[in-house]
């Protein structure tokens, strides 16, 4: 009771269970939902019973220690007439919860979790600025609300970045043949929306003697390759060490993070697009409608701020695969590259392959002019 | 407008100067950046040691890199070659045996160059041989290759040549030249991309249509 | 207590001004309703589908709701031109015409808002941009800068007028102590609506067709253009169709600063046009696509060269004291001058900066029915804005609406 919530909270009785133990909303009180760790503390359908309800609602009209999340991140003061009213709102709700739940008996636990599941997601804080307990709280909340619609589970991470990582990246143009195994690598790995075709990464056929022009280059090839006088280079996010795209985005809802990824959240995304028209290296895409995926072709390996599925009206783009990367695996589309053209490592590991490429090899990046510092290099044999 | 108002305004305007300016890295730039922070052996403490688990690995060094390439000779079909090759050569394409290695086509350099003695020997079939006709192990095949392709060695060696076998924490486990070569005919095919974008084609024909 | 009952009459006066009136007023706003619900209908389309619904693509990804945000925000800053004079410099011939100007300033803002939230991919979490709740990226952010000063704007545009109306609506004469420091503050805060609204696009690096110095100036002179243009205008309607008293005095006045302003922009063009074609760099691939079309790519071609062909012939016209003073055709000209800048400064500034795209492709940008719509729903709710300000701000200035007359 030492910190009293200071927003209500649409509370039908399942967060006493998160507040006690800290972890979820699926009611478990030990272990994270649905995690990988640990398979059988999936789904655990407790049935709260009216009288469990009454409790849980009184509590919340008294307060209870919970984790601070969206508009407590900033109402940290004390505010006596917002509790006020919050106890007022919640004892009116004991009673409406009351009658609700003592009259219904089909409507299923599963409904009223979902509503306050949903409540929750809407109003919570940007991932930026939430502690690790509120980044494990809303992943277990997505991961629940997944379970609710769908029957089907998901592991979903919030890992942080690790100390002394940088990731970098660099892609060989001698080597690539354009066979475009890592376009679809990547498009698998990430969820992206099926129906218009989405993808992070293109490669751009160019003609032998033209040098790097872009204008003149196809990226939407179809014929037998490597075509005879063509050269084939790649481009995506390039995880600028210094991004225009997060220095305007209005509700920094994407920002580079220690690793040097640059990232969304794109539960706080706002749509705006200001980001892509500042982007110099076309690395953002945008949700122009609800993106699709099949339910079956779902990558179930998730993080928080990658490949999660992405909803309408939001931006997303390439996180050099952040819930493959922060694991120690490498991109999908470095794993997928036939041809060993795409390189990943730790740029502050002077051991790293990635080091070696950049010190013995003739590097450059794209147009290193504009001062973004990209982390994404071309060398040649 | 009074002398008073105009420094207000002029105090006003400086200290909006002031906090509109952009926050900057403490780094001049990437490169001062990666230097300043870098840290030996330090990833984070994450390694790709569970990744390459199910892995068979062999550790080799070659000149200052030391790193793990897969074993290969428990990838061989028919090794131990001399189960069969148990003969000499010329006895064995004599005698009636059962044509084997019929598939095996040589495109690889010219025939003035190569056959199949570069590589093999006759005499010791569970081995390769080297242009000195010194003995290679076919877990360090590499060598072989390395004989010509001197360069695409060096590569390999530091890794701007070649895949890694999964992860990029250390400990670092490249593929080697036959992982992705065939040792018989090394270029890689001419084939069709996996992928074609048809939304890309309507995107770019001429604007959008009236919907 | 008491200026609470005056409020109150204020209101209950104003709707009764607004809901009376011609038969032509009764069609006027009857129409413009029916253009907003459709624009609602248009806008429901969207939300529920989309922004796929609209033309606007990964690689034209701002497309006619960012173009006429801009140029809208341009209208608002103009309404300075009329309150420098009158509040500042004390030339009394302005004082009717500024409350119009300001009138349409507020109309235009709240067109903007309105742009930028349809032209939102998540309208709904939009209370992430609401600083102290959400998170304010600033300073970092133009656009939230732009957020300040638009929303700062609007504030003072609709209280200084309200301060003056109220004081007129109870017979009082305005206290020139406690609007004047809020209008010189509005005369600042006008250049830098306009001037942070064209760093919008001047400070990104990406996008060479606007990151270029001469893009505030520019904004800052055509909005001085086509804003007075459309208050001359404005004015001209209200002559005409109310008892409303406009010198011709003022008008001409206006019409100086038109002539001014658009002479001013017409030699930034010229600049512009002379350096993106004199020593022609890949970063000039924009201006050709606008002005010459690129790889037989040409949507805008027809527009752009409307644009400049009406901005020529407004300027030369509005330079000669004749057409200038004649009324005829200086209500032609302002229409014209306000059209070319509307193209120029709307889709004709907007989309040639997503093409070619970063990788020099070029996918055009047409827009889509839905798209138009909305855009025209929200010009409607603009013009209905304008018309009830308006016509309250006319009815007390008139002295038709006044504290007590009613109840006497």
């Amino acid at each position: 009771m030492s910190e009293e919530k200071k927003w209500y909270n649409f509370d039908l009785g399942f967060t006493k269970q998160t507040a006690k133990t800290g972890t979820c909303g699926c009611g478990k009180s030990e272990g994270s939902c649905g995690s990988k760790q640990q398979p059988k503390t999936t789904i655990q359908k407790e049935e709260i019973s009216e009288e469990a309800f009454f409790e849980a609602a009184v509590d919340a009209s008294i307060g209870e220690e919970r984790h601070k999340d969206g508009f407590d991140q900033v109402f940290e003061v004390k505010m006596d007439r917002r509790s006020a009213f919050r106890k007022l709102t919640a004892s009116l709700l004991i009673g409406a919860g009351a009658v609700n739940t003592s009259c219904s008996i089909t409507a299923g636990d599963a409904s009223k979790e979902k509503a306050q599941i949903d409540w929750e997601e809407q109003f919570k804080g940007n991932y930026k600025l939430m502690t690790d307990d509120e980044k494990e709280a809303t992943v277990n909340r997505l991961m629940r609300s997944y379970e609710l619609r769908t029957g089907k589970n998901l592991s979903m991470t919030a890992e942080n970045a690790k100390e002394n990582v940088l990731f970098g990246y660099a892609f060989n143009i001698s080597k690539c043949q354009g066979y475009m195994n890592c376009v679809s690598a990547c498009v698998e790995e990430n969820n992206q929306d099926r129906n218009s075709q989405m993808q992070y990464i293109r490669i751009h056929e160019m003609k032998d003697g033209n040098g790097f022009k872009f204008n003149d280059a196809d990226d939407n090839y179809y014929h037998e390759v490597p075509a005879e006088g063509h050269f084939y280079m790649g481009t995506q996010c390039f995880h600028c060490d210094n991004p225009p795209c997060v220095d305007v985005c209005p509700v920094q809802a994407t920002w580079r993070e220690d690793d040097g990824l640059v990232v969304i959240d794109y539960d706080w995304c706002v749509g705006c697009r200001y980001c892509m028209a500042a982007c110099p290296y076309d690395g953002r895409r945008f949700n122009w409608s609800k993106p699709e995926v099949p339910e079956k072709e779902v990558n179930k390996n998730q993080h928080y701020l990658g490949n999660r599925v992405r909803k309408k009206g939001v931006m997303e783009k390439c996180t050099f695969c952040v819930q493959r990367s922060r694991k120690g695996e490498n991109p999908a589309c470095v794993d997928a590259c036939p041809t060993g053209a795409r390189i990943f490592g730790n740029l502050l590991d002077p051991d790293s392959t990635i080091r070696w490429v950049l010190e013995n090899k003739k590097v450059f990046r794209l147009k290193e002019d504009l001062g973004t510092e990209p982390k994404f290099w071309y060398f040649m044999d | 407008m009074n002398n008073s108002t105009k420094i207000y305004l002029l105090l006003f305007l400086v200290s909006l100067t002031i906090i509109s300016c952009k926050k900057k890295d403490e780094y001049h730039s990437l490169d001062e950046r990666i230097h300043a922070e870098t840290r030996t052996g330090a990833n984070g403490g994450v390694n790709s040691e569970i990744l390459l688990s199910d892995k068979n690995l062999m550790e080799i060094t070659e000149g200052h890199h030391t790193f793990l390439i897969p074993e290969r000779k428990g990838e061989l079909t028919s090794y131990s070659c001399t189960e069969c090759h148990n003969k000499p050569l010329k006895q064995i394409a004599s005698s009636d045996i059962k044509k084997a290695h019929w598939n095996i086509k040589i495109n690889h350099a010219g025939s003035e160059v190569m056959n199949c003695a570069t590589c093999h020997n006759g005499n010791d079939m569970n081995n390769l041989v080297s242009l000195t006709g010194k003995k290679i192990d076919f877990n360090k095949s590499y060598k072989q290759c390395a004989q010509c392709h001197t360069v695409q060695f060096e590569d390999w060696k530091g890794g701007a040549h070649g895949k890694k076998l999964a992860g990029w924490a250390p400990p670092r486990a490249s593929m080697t030249c036959v992982n992705c070569h065939n040792p018989h005919e090394p270029s890689f095919d001419q084939r069709w991309p996996v992928r074609f974008n048809s939304e890309k084609v309507q995107e770019r024909k001429d604007g959008f249509e009236f919907k | 207590m008491r200026r609470f009952k005056v409020f109150k009459s204020l209101v209950t006066d104003s709707l009764d001004t607004i809901t009376t009136g011609s038969k032509r007023y009764h069609l006027w706003m009857g129409l413009l309703t029916i253009i907003m619900l459709a624009g609602m209908y248009c806008y429901s389309i969207q939300l529920d589908e989309g922004l796929s619904v609209t033309g606007m693509t990964d690689r034209v990804s701002w497309g006619l709701y960012i173009s006429n945000f801009t140029f809208l925000v341009g209208v608002a800053a103009a309404a300075v031109m009329l309150v420098m004079p009158t509040y500042i410099l004390k030339d009394i011939d302005f004082k009717q015409a500024v409350l119009i100007g300001e009138g349409l300033a507020v109309a235009a803002l709240i067109m903007c808002l309105a742009f930028v939230i349809a032209d939102m991919g998540g309208p709904a979490v939009l209370w992430h941009m609401i600083p102290g709740i959400g998170v304010f990226n600033f300073p970092d952010s133009m656009l939230t800068w732009d957020v300040i000063v638009l929303n700062g704007y609007l504030f003072l545009n609709i209280s200084i007028p309200f301060y003056i109306l109220f004081r007129h609506y109870q017979g009082k004469d305005s206290n020139p102590k406690v609007y004047i420091p809020g209008a010189i503050l509005s005369v600042f805060w006008a250049v830098a609506i306009h001037l942070v609204t064209a760093f919008l696009y001047q400070g990104l690096q990406a996008r060479p067709f606007w990151n270029n110095a001469l893009l505030g100036p520019r904004f800052l002179a055509s909005a001085f253009a086509a804003g007075p243009a459309l208050i001359i205008l404005v004015l001209g309607i209200i002559k005409s169709f109310s008892s409303f008293k406009v010198k011709d005095e003022t008008i001409k006045k206006i019409a100086m600063i038109v002539t001014v302003a658009a002479q001013i922009n017409l030699i930034m063009l010229i600049s512009e046009l002379f350096k993106e074609f004199y020593a022609p760099t890949h970063h000039s691939e924009s201006a050709f696509y606008l002005f010459f079309g690129l790889h037989g790519k040409t949507a805008l071609l027809p527009w752009i060269w409307t644009s400049i062909s009406l901005n020529v012939l407004a300027v030369v016209m509005l330079t000669f004291g004749r057409f200038r003073n004649n009324f005829k055709t200086l209500y032609f000209c302002c229409f014209i001058l306000f059209v070319a800048i509307w193209i120029e400064k709307g889709f004709g500034l907007i989309v040639p900066g997503f093409i070619p795209g970063p990788y020099g492709k070029i996918a055009e940008y047409t827009p889509t029915g839905i798209e138009i719509g909305v855009t025209l729903g929200i010009w409607a709710l603009g013009a209905f804005v304008f018309t009830i300000l308006a016509k309250t701000a006319i009815g007390i200035e008139t002295g038709e609406m006044r504290y007590g007359k009613k109840t006497s």
